[in-house]
């Protein structure tokens, strides 16, 4: 989401100028926005720091953190083949989630962009709308959807149409966690696709028309290529924000695709092994911030390219 | 410079977005179908129309208290998250700061954060500084993940407001505090008011901060649902989800109004 913020140009930042006396206004700014550093820096950063530190420590019998300072939780955690499964489990859910995602993305940002303006708002709001209705029930609605047996609403339909004979195993699987991700993060990839595709001008999409290229060679040839930084900035929200989630493994997973989310639940609620929760923490931490420095770094390079 | 979609990949574009758009919905429509069914359990086909699931739900002392709690949090969470995010957006914006993309990024950090990490860090604190109020553990919590929307709201709108216009008025013998109250304020009021309603509804729904810090005595309308679908089946559950889509749709509107969507998530 930062690199969405990053994405206007330095000259749209005007300043006061006449706050600008010297050293008063840098001042200033920094008593403005210190309030907000102090409460990130002593409720997000020192403490997701001790986390991470916990991770590196061993725990005692009364349940207190200390010395020795070990890797053995590190070793075990990718050691555990169950631990590994977990992991891969999660990067696969996310990248399918952020592929379809991309996929279905460009087609509802184009329209969002490239129609009837009364038909752009509908289907702006249809699309995030449901970004403001809590996760868990949107997740309920999929139970009811996808539920096992014949009562649930595709098995009833399929049932009745006679496209099949028994019910579907449909819940419980990294196929019903994938399709509850898409419908809580799609709004993550259409907005900045939606942005960056709206910042391409239509002359260009134009000419290469005039010119006798087919539609979806435009698109090929034109439209994907300029739109990949905002393709970029919905991939690494999409792909972090369904590694880290919690309730869609949970009521649609079940313990057949469990996601490193439900890990920490389990390890830090149910076995209370604060170091191994921190680790599997850590692990999350570090894919999330990964992919985000990474996606960071590809936009950087592209607008020193183009500059 | 409106470029409209035309021929034949235009009405590709338009059904696959229309069959994009019934996903969408789906979830939503069938939990509404099954909040009016008469049947006692959620199963397909819904049979009967009645409401006395909404009866029931609204005499419960359980969901009410819960509905309050969730409420007063997203209340206190959004005025504190304006605290903190409305002269942080200045700060990105009005004054000349050193290292402003690194300040935007430290200011917009919990969302790059796992939000289920940030509550197990937080749990971790608060049980070493023997901090056992849920209320005020839950509170912190949530202005953590509030603060950067009305930050990126607020940036969004300082932007796109007028500076020529407090550039006059400091011309013109205004003091800063003025300027900001008569002449900023009013072009950005519609943006900060997104911003809270979207703060408000982040706070309102999330689950994975509470999760960790709510207690047996305050327990936030995302967890109540959670255990309820959880536990045995109650037909309460989609028409108390029912009042939650509802209860979003009323602010999503609002938010339209006031900025229109795009504008209101700053994306």
């Amino acid at each position: 989401m930062t690199a969405t913020i990053a994405q206007y140009p330095a000259s749209r930042i005007f300043t006061w100028r006449l706050l600008r006396r010297p050293g008063t206004a840098t001042l200033t700014g920094l008593a403005l926005a210190l309030p907000a550093l102090c409460f990130l820096g002593v409720f997000l950063w020192i403490p997701a720091l001790r986390l991470i530190a916990a991770g590196f420590l061993t725990q005692d019998s009364r349940g207190a953190l200390g010395g020795p300072v070990t890797l053995s939780h590190y070793i075990h955690f990718f050691d555990t083949s169950l631990y590994a499964h977990v992991l891969v489990v999660t990067l696969r859910i996310s990248l399918a989630t952020a592929a379809i995602a991309a996929v279905l993305g460009y087609p509802v940002a184009m329209v969002m962009t490239r129609s009837h303006p009364a038909i752009a708002r509908i289907v702006t709001f249809i699309t995030i709308a449901p970004l403001i209705v809590s996760v868990v029930v949107r997740t309920y609605g999929w139970q009811l959807i996808l539920g096992n047996g014949p009562a649930g609403l595709l098995n009833y339909v399929l049932l009745s149409l006679g496209v099949i004979q028994s019910p579907l195993r449909l819940l419980y699987s990294e196929a019903a966690v994938v399709i509850g991700s898409l419908h809580v993060f799609l709004p993550m990839m259409v907005l900045p696709l939606a942005s960056a595709i709206g910042k391409i001008h239509p002359r260009l999409e134009e000419a290469a028309r005039t010119l006798g290229m087919p539609s979806w060679r435009v698109f090929h040839r034109v439209t994907l290529p300029l739109s990949l930084p905002g393709l970029a900035v919905g991939f690494t929200l999409v792909f972090s924000l369904t590694a880290g989630s919690f309730v869609t493994p949970a009521m649609l997973g079940g313990t057949n695709a469990q996601m490193l989310g439900n890990l920490i639940d389990q390890q830090i609620t149910a076995v209370y092994d604060w170091p191994f929760g921190a680790t599997i923490a850590s692990v999350l931490i570090a894919i999330v911030v990964g992919v985000n420095l990474l996606s960071m770094r590809m936009l950087d390079g592209r607008r020193r390219a183009g500059a | 410079m409106n470029a409209r979609l035309t021929g034949g990949m235009a009405w590709v574009l338009y059904a696959t977005t229309g069959a994009i758009m019934l996903f969408v919905l789906a979830p939503l429509a069938v939990i509404v179908a099954m909040s009016v069914s008469a049947n006692a359990f959620a199963a397909f086909p819904p049979r009967g129309f009645t409401l006395t699931w909404y009866g029931k739900v609204l005499a419960d002392p359980e969901f009410l208290a819960s509905l309050s709690f969730s409420a007063a949090l997203a209340a206190c969470a959004t005025a504190g998250a304006l605290l903190f995010g409305l002269p942080a957006a200045f700060a990105l914006t009005r004054a000349s700061v050193p290292g402003r993309e690194a300040l935007r990024v430290l200011l917009l950090s919990p969302l790059i954060f796992p939000v289920l990490v940030i509550g197990v860090a937080l749990l971790r604190l608060f049980s070493d500084w023997n901090s056992n109020s849920a209320p005020l553990n839950l509170l912190i919590g949530h202005i953590l993940v509030t603060t950067p929307y009305v930050v990126r709201t607020v940036t969004a709108s300082l932007l796109l407001a007028d500076v020529s216009l407090e550039e006059a008025a400091r011309t013109l013998g205004a003091g800063v505090w003025r300027v900001f109250r008569r002449v900023t304020l009013p072009q950005i009021a519609p943006g900060v008011a997104a911003g809270a309603l979207f703060a408000f509804m982040v706070s309102f729904d999330n689950y994975p901060i509470s999760m960790w810090l709510a207690d047996a005595r305050y327990v936030p309308m995302p967890m109540l649902i959670y255990r309820q679908v959880a536990s045995i089946f109650t037909p309460a559950v989609p028409a108390i989800s029912t009042l939650m889509i509802l209860f979003a749709f009323i602010m999503v509107v609002v938010m339209e109004r006031l900025t229109g969507l795009r504008r209101a998530m700053a994306m």
